[in-house]
């Protein structure tokens, strides 16, 4: 019965995030990078890592901080480490980057930064992993979001570790003797997008969703199926199948491994339909019909990978099934949750002393859904013209597809400033006394 | 405002395995409005807490030595008598009065369900409680009720739902 309060880095790491989201669909505009320049290109690895570590990573942790507290009813565990865990990430990502640059040729430092970065990274999210597990661990039993964001940090263990070692052997430092082109590196992308990015996303719609729209939430079995053969196809890709291939099996656990991850998207499918088909709010706000795009571009992401696989040109058409991933699944639904947390939070924050006391705007006030729906449908358009793109293998169009995505990014960026700064709420509702002004992205003074 | 308990002393009857509660019913019948009950036995008498909290009183009791206890019943809305057990983990095993009002807030999006359940124990006088259903366990309603001073008790129900019981504390130091 104990309470949770809000998150003080929170919008510390959601402004990190996004600025480095908007760096990456710059670099990507302005011609850097796959498709120019070949797909295992340091260029690439720049834009990649900003896109996952920056941008998505950044984004999930600062949310986790917030959310995986209101799932165990208890405040975080260890919340003073947070701010240092922002720091390592940070540091560990500038690293990280700056190493990449220097195989591109653009910069020589006298010693490589990949060797601070594969310390930095990897201890960074193990203190990510440290408070938010500790607080999971104390508010056990776990809902089935709470398991879902579970398992996502497992498979964040994971990730960090082999980008550890991959940062740690192309330093030149050490030499740890994997081959970062080869198994590794699908088991790299495949903990990291479909382990932490996506199992972990998947735990937070489970209750944000119901929440917002009014659905029931009572626990499912198409959500436990969900939950259970997710981690089936995790265990399958990153444990069964490299001891298979080590032992020179016949080849099974892979395969294996994509029908369980099918069996996740359809329950989760069946439960998404269900959730939107029993909502009690019959209209629904723009952070919910927005992140329908996101589902498509999971779905949409699914079949791509059907077909491909079927015609033997997932090899050829591995980018842009990750762009679809990246962008149109992770970063959509990212930016439409978004959308609704940093209002929420803000409201929170500026209005809760005053709450039941005086009047005070609603949460939607933050925002002017009307204009704002605009951007979602040009960032989902963009990312759906880049996909084709990229399949068509036409950087030109991609760029120019980069350039929509980036301009409904800055749009919403600044429609979630003025949301922070109560721009939108009526002057004589927007700060009545014993209530002050939230700062951009600072935590409050205690 | 400040008029003087009204001093009653039940000890004499239990030690002679009396029932006093006519004694004290009729007593507090006749106190004068605003006034409160000095009451002293030979017990922590918490039935009567529920009984007296249901007319509007407050009770604050302690232990006076030899196991006899002092309690003192205030009328809500008058100056607190004695320090004020505001915090949930200080008066877990005390009895609170009846809900002074029910409200169903389950059908709403958040954050109404938090604004009208402050709404609704801002409108109670200082140790009144009120019950109110939400959808889900309301985590910012408990760190918003615990730094105004309001003492609350809640659990999930069998259908799902959360219900929680918030008492009103005496004046909000943050209003």
């Amino acid at each position: 019965m104990m309470g949770a309060a809000l998150s003080r880095w929170t919008m510390a790491f959601f402004a990190a995030a996004l600025v480095f989201f908007v760096a990456a669909q710059s670099l990507i505009v302005a011609g850097y990078g796959f498709p120019a320049i070949a797909i295992e290109a340091p260029e690439t690895l720049v834009l990649v890592h900003m896109v996952t570590i920056g941008w998505l990573s950044l984004l999930m942790c600062g949310a986790l901080f917030q959310f995986v507290p209101v799932l165990v009813a208890r405040p975080l565990v260890g919340a003073r480490l947070v701010l240092p865990a922002l720091i390592l990430l940070l540091a560990g990502l500038v690293c990280l980057l700056c190493g990449f640059l220097q195989l591109s040729g653009v910069i020589d430092p006298p010693l490589s930064p990949l060797g601070p970065a594969s310390i930095l990274l990897p201890a960074g999210f193990f203190l990510v992993i440290g408070v938010l597990g500790a607080t999971l661990w104390y508010g056990r039993p776990l809902s089935l979001p709470a398991r879902f964001v579970a398992a996502g940090l497992a498979s964040l263990v994971a990730t960090a570790i082999i980008g550890g070692l991959f940062a740690l052997q192309l330093s030149g430092f050490a030499t740890v003797g994997i081959d970062s082109r080869g198994t590794a590196l699908s088991l790299h992308m495949s903990a990291g997008f479909g382990g932490w990015l996506t199992l972990t996303a998947i735990g937070v719609s489970y209750r944000l969703l119901p929440m917002f729209m009014l659905a029931p939430d009572k626990e499912r079995l198409s959500s436990r199926a969900a939950l259970w053969s997710g981690i089936a196809a995790l265990l399958l890709t990153l444990v069964a199948a490299p001891v298979e291939n080590s032992f020179g099996g016949p080849g099974v656990a892979t395969p294996l491994a994509g029908l369980a991850a099918l069996g996740t998207l359809v329950f989760y499918g069946i439960d998404l339909v269900f959730f939107y088909r029993n909502r009690k709010r019959r209209k629904i706000e723009l952070n919910s019909r927005s992140a329908l795009g996101a589902f498509g571009g999971l779905y949409l992401s699914a079949l791509l990978i059907a077909c491909l696989a079927v015609t033997g040109g997932l090899g050829q058409h591995a980018p842009a099934v990750v762009y679809l991933v990246a962008f149109g699944w992770l970063s959509g639904l990212g930016l439409s949750q978004l959308y609704k947390i940093v209002p929420f939070l803000t409201w929170l924050e500026c209005y809760g002393p005053v709450m039941g006391k005086k009047p005070t705007p609603r949460v939607q006030d933050l925002v002017v859904e009307g204009r704002d729906h605009v951007w979602f449908a040009l960032y989902f358009a963009g990312v759906l013209a880049g996909t084709g793109a990229l399949l068509a293998n036409q950087p030109a169009l991609f760029r120019l597809a980069a350039a929509a995505t980036l301009a409904a990014t800055l749009a919403l960026v600044v429609e979630l400033v003025l949301a922070r700064r109560l721009f939108n709420v009526e002057g004589s509702m927007r700060l009545p006394a014993g209530t002050t002004q939230p700062r951009l992205f600072l935590p409050a003074p205690r | 405002m400040s008029v003087p308990h009204y001093d009653l002393d039940v000890r004499p009857i239990l030690r002679e395995g009396g029932e006093p509660f006519s004694v004290i019913m009729e007593t507090v019948a006749k106190l004068a409005p605003g006034q409160g009950l000095r009451l002293l036995a030979t017990f922590k008498p918490v039935p009567l807490f529920h009984a007296l909290g249901a007319r509007g009183f407050e009770s604050s009791a302690r232990e006076i030595g030899n196991g006899d206890w002092e309690v003192l019943f205030t009328p809500a809305g008058s100056p607190a008598p004695a320090p004020q057990a505001a915090l949930p983990e200080k008066d877990g095993d005390a009895v609170w009065p009846d809900p002074a009002r029910e409200m169903d807030n389950r059908d709403l999006e958040p954050p109404e369900p938090m604004v009208r359940t402050l709404e609704g124990v801002e409108a109670l006088v200082p140790g009144e409680t009120i019950a109110v259903l939400l959808p889900r366990e309301p985590v910012f309603l408990f760190e918003e009720l615990r730094s105004r001073g309001h003492a609350w008790r809640g659990d999930f129900e069998p259908e799902g739902h959360y219900r929680v019981v918030i008492r009103a504390a005496g004046a909000d130091p943050a209003s």
